[in-house]
């Protein structure tokens, strides 16, 4: 059997609130193919920047297993060697958006684009063309503070595709952008994403931009107590 | 709701802010008014202490015997006003003391030396002449002296007596004044300091208020209301803090001040006498001025001078006054124009500091790795960011610097001016003037003794253009004898000297002059110099020249050979070793000499080891006030780290998100912490160089006339970047525990600061 790109089996997730447990999701399980792209929608805090975070391993589940490409993690583990197999996807293969904050602020456009490449261990020479190809390239010297936010998230969708990742996991990316904007860059995102055939997870609140995507998993519920 | 209350509710939700402001207001005050509470202390009793001992006179037999209490009951019932003073030396630790009588004194009215002491000092070193009988009697040795009051004329004093100046050990008065004088100049740098975290702390909370700076102004509060309201805010805040502050300080300083007063009392033979508290306001009034200035001068600086807000205008700013200030400090005309230079260059450095530090860290950058590349521009970014703090922190590791080189100097000085004085294990002093040839003959005449020679002490005019024997333009120096010239002397260290010089002083072919002639009137090696001696004027070359610590005066050196037999010699005495003679048995044999019973004998190696642990005792202040500066500065550039480094916690979370371990990313923190606290005390080091030998070779010569030598304690220098380097590490620490903490928390939009570059 081929392993899937990205599987996920069985999630279970608590935050306490006070004493009280607080059920973020249950049993929760997912899987996605390269080349396929997964809408996460639900309401504000229903749980979809937990998830994202527990599919890169920066959150751990409390039960579950999650798998990717060739590496399997299982449950709430956290020892050292448990973090470095996840660290390294995350440095080659899971390129991270989130909806602000995805640049440095001291380094300019084309210097995060490289910063990220060279982590990915990427040609960073290929830097520019993706800030060319996202439209942004006559700003490549500009620091982020000197551009808008529409163009830093470009910048992030390039750090993102200069990584050539397996898989793109994006936090709202364009939730603090205006219609337009929002369209243009989410275009491009699953523009280059189909090209590229890495496997995309996008939590939105935009019920149309979930319609593009190939599967959609609706959290809904706030979680219960 | 008021715009007053809606202003102090940031503080309401933020408590710590408002504790770290207080905190630091309190801590400022309390180093300040520590620093300068000890010197006040230290000057008032320098003061008195030099009125109790100076110029004061004191009756000895025409014979020679010692004084007994009969001496004295006869002077008084002859009508004459004597006190007697019984010095007491007691084995160490105690020291010595001195006995005085109140109610014999009370005819000296209030010029009474010692008499003040009396009851202040609770018997140390001043007590009661009964109890100071009392130890004689239990077998310390005391030594009787009769004093008289200094308008006693030679004709009022009966036969068989004779007035003699009395003076208690060496005077090293200036030595101390010059050692005030650095102090003054530490509060002010102290001053600097507080001024700079305060504004730190300050400024840092005002970052945090911005918006709700921002939404009072789009409920329409006018700016400049919002401005009057945050000074009161800081009036009253200060004018609360600065209550304790002081208290505090009074209290450090009297912690110190124990140990401060020993320092001088042995250092001056003379009490501290305790100072009367002093007033809360005009402290109260320094700080609360000192720290408004902080908070909002720059407003002010900015309403009228717009210009200075440009990047570039801190070069523009910054570099000349760099230059203008080193120019002055180097050639400096007068005191007040070398502290002017002194200010220029510590404002320029504070301006220019983390500028060059921004640039140094990513200067050339482009070519290296990315990620190197981001570590320098963070780097950089931080330094500009955190310039106060990191400023305040490169004062004060540079004042650390220079007192620890000024102090460790001032006593190697000491050590050396003593070592120069007192060479011989011992000294006698010679009962009269006629007795020195007596003595001198008796002293050559014995095998086995070691080294020794005669000081003979005088008056002296120096005739600057030598156009003839012309008094009134002549200056009055001291001069100093020595006879004959030997290993005892010819040890020194000459700051500048011809050629065999010792051998040309011997033969009576030269002469040496202190550094503070040398300074005052030219003199180099080589030069001749006219002075008179007794009915003739000679003028022999200068043939080396010595330093003469804490001295005013200047002083010239000459063979005892050349002097005339009619010279008026003030005072004389024998320096000397006794080799395998027993010091008592040589005693014995001058005593019988002169035909006296008891010799004034001083054993040089004990005012030696009091001189020195009166250092180490100096050490121990300054230490503890700088330390304690520095600890100030370290917090406060640790709590200013952290908190901005935590402003930017979301983006050193990018690291982890970009696929390093949290070990790594944890490891990019300690370097770039480290960097940040190490290139600090590296920044440090020039200033602190620099301001040590402003200090010993700039102050010093203007204000005494005379320079301590410049010393570098590279060993010290390591300690400092060792420290700072802990701190940087424990900013990483904080920092790593923050970033421990919800990796990747989702950003909220409205956050401000941070994104800084
Ligand atoms: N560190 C935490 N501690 C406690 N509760 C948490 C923590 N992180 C998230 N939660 C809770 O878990 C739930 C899910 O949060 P999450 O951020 O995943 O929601 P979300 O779907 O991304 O919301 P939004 O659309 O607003 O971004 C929320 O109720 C939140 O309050
Ligand atoms: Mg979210």
């Amino acid at each position: 059997m081929v392993a899937s790109l990205l599987t996920a089996r069985g999630l279970n997730k608590q935050f306490r609130s006070g004493n009280q447990p607080v059920s973020v999701f249950r049993n929760l399980s997912l899987q996605l193919d390269r080349g396929e792209s997964l809408a996460l929608t639900g309401r504000s805090g229903s749980g979809k920047s937990t998830l994202l975070n527990i599919l890169c391993g920066l959150e751990q589940p409390d039960t579950g297993s999650v798998q990717v490409l060739d590496e399997v993690f299982e449950g709430n583990n956290t020892d050292r060697q448990t973090e470095a197999r996840w660290a390294n996807l995350r440095r080659q293969q899971i390129g991270v958006v989130f909806q602000e904050a995805n640049l440095m602020p001291a380094l300019s456009l084309l210097d995060n684009v490289r910063l990220r490449a060279g982590l990915a261990g990427q040609n960073e020479d290929d830097c520019r063309d993706w800030l060319e190809r996202l439209r942004i390239g006559e700003l490549a010297g500009r620091f982020p503070d000197q551009v808008s936010g529409g163009q830093r998230q470009r910048a992030a969708l390039a750090m993102v595709f200069a990584m050539n990742p397996a898989l793109i996991l994006a936090d709202e990316p364009t939730g603090s952008l205006d219609r337009h904007t929002a369209e243009d860059v989410t275009g491009q995102l699953f523009d280059l994403q189909s090209r590229h055939g890495c496997g995309l997870i996008l939590a939105t609140h935009d019920a149309e931009l979930a319609t593009r995507c190939s599967h959609h998993l609706d959290l809904g519920h706030l979680p219960e107590t | 709701m008021t715009v007053f209350s809606a202003l102090l509710s940031h503080y309401r939700r933020h408590p710590l802010q408002l504790l770290a402001l207080a905190l630091m207001i309190v801590l400022a005050t309390m180093l300040w008014t520590g620093v300068s509470h000890l010197t006040d202390h230290a000057r008032a009793s320098l003061a008195q202490s030099e009125r109790a001992i100076a110029g004061q006179q004191q009756l000895v037999r025409e014979d020679g015997q010692a004084l007994s209490v009969q001496d004295f009951a006869y002077l008084r019932r002859q009508g004459l006003c004597v006190m007697p003073w019984l010095e007491v030396q007691r084995p160490p630790p105690e020291g010595r003391v001195i006995g005085v009588d109140p109610f014999a004194s009370a005819c000296f009215g209030t010029e009474a030396p010692g008499q003040a002491g009396v009851d202040a000092l609770n018997g140390t070193p001043f007590l009661d002449i009964a109890e100071a009988k009392a130890m004689v009697r239990q077998g310390s040795d005391g030594a009787l002296s009769l004093l008289v009051p200094v308008d006693v004329e030679a004709d009022a004093v009966p036969a068989d007596y004779r007035l003699k100046d009395f003076s208690m050990g060496p005077a090293t008065g200036e030595l101390g004044e010059s050692f005030l004088l650095n102090l003054d100049a530490l509060g002010v740098l102290v001053l600097l300091i507080t001024a700079l975290l305060v504004r730190s702390v300050y400024q840092l909370g005002l970052v945090q208020r911005r918006e709700s700076f921002a939404l009072l102004g789009r409920f329409g509060v006018p700016a400049a209301r919002v401005q009057v309201l945050l000074l009161i805010e800081m009036v009253v805040l200060t004018s609360v803090c600065v209550i304790p502050g002081i208290w505090l300080g009074r209290l450090l300083a009297e912690m110190l001040g124990g140990s401060f007063g020993q320092v001088l009392e042995s250092l001056f033979d003379a009490p501290l006498y305790a100072v009367g508290g002093d007033g809360f306001v005009l402290p109260a009034l320094v700080m609360v001025t000192v720290v408004l200035l902080a908070c909002f001068a720059d407003r002010w600086l900015l309403r009228r001078l717009p210009w200075i807000s440009g990047r570039q205008s801190v070069l523009w700013f910054g570099v000349p006054a760099l230059g203008l200030g080193l120019a002055m400090v180097a050639w400096p005309f007068t005191l007040g124009w070398l502290y002017v230079g002194i200010a220029l260059v510590f404002v320029a450095v504070g301006l220019l500091t983390p500028r060059v530090l921004s640039f140094v860290a990513q200067w050339r950058a482009e070519g290296a790795g990315a990620i190197t590349l981001w570590q320098r521009r963070e780097l950089a970014v931080l330094f500009r960011r955190l310039a106060l703090p990191v400023v305040a922190l490169q004062f004060a590791v540079a004042m650390v610097l220079a007192i620890q080189a000024l102090v460790t100097t001032f006593e190697d000085t000491f050590e050396r001016w003593l070592g120069q004085r007192l060479e011989a294990e011992f000294y006698v002093e010679v009962p009269e003037q006629s007795a020195a040839a007596d003595g001198v003959r008796y002293l050559a005449g014995l095998s086995g003794l070691g080294d020794w020679h005669l000081v003979q002490r005088g008056k002296t005019h120096v005739v600057p253009e030598m156009a003839g024997d012309d008094a009134a333009t002549s200056v009055e120096v001291d001069l100093f004898s020595i006879s004959p010239i030997g290993p005892l002397v010819t040890g020194w260290t000459l700051l500048d000297a011809t050629p065999d010089a010792w051998e040309k002083l011997a033969a009576g072919q030269g002469v040496m002059v202190n550094e503070q002639l040398a300074r005052r009137q030219g003199y180099q090696p080589g030069d001749p110099i006219g002075f008179v001696l007794g009915e003739q004027t000679l003028a022999l070359p200068v043939v080396g020249v010595y330093a003469d610590y804490g001295r005013p005066d200047g002083e010239i050196l000459v063979a005892g050979k050349i002097l005339p037999e009619t010279f008026n010699t003030r005072f004389q005495s024998l320096s000397l070793n006794p080799g395998t003679l027993a010091m008592a048995e040589i005693e014995q044999g001058l005593a019988t000499v002169w035909n006296i019973d008891q010799l004034t004998v001083r054993d040089n190696g004990s005012i030696r080891s009091l001189a020195s642990g009166v250092f180490d005792q100096t050490f121990l202040i300054t230490r503890a006030i700088t330390v304690l500066t520095l600890v100030l500065a370290g917090t406060s550039l640790l709590v200013m780290g952290w908190v901005f480094f935590t402003t930017r916690a979301r983006y050193y979370r990018l690291l982890f998100v970009w696929g390093l371990s949290r070990r790594e990313a944890a490891g990019q923190l300690r370097w770039l912490a480290m960097c940040l606290t190490g290139a600090v005390a590296v920044a440090a080091l020039p200033l602190g160089v620099w301001l040590t030998w402003t200090l010993v070779s700039r102050i010093n010569p203007l204000a005494f006339g005379w320079s301590l030598p410049m010393a570098v304690y590279p060993g010290f220098w390591l300690e400092m970047l060792v420290l700072c380097l802990v701190i940087g590490l424990a900013i990483a620490v904080l920092m790593r525990r923050q970033l421990g903490a919800g990796v990747a928390a989702p950003v909220v939009a409205n956050v401000s600061g941070g994104g800084e570059r």
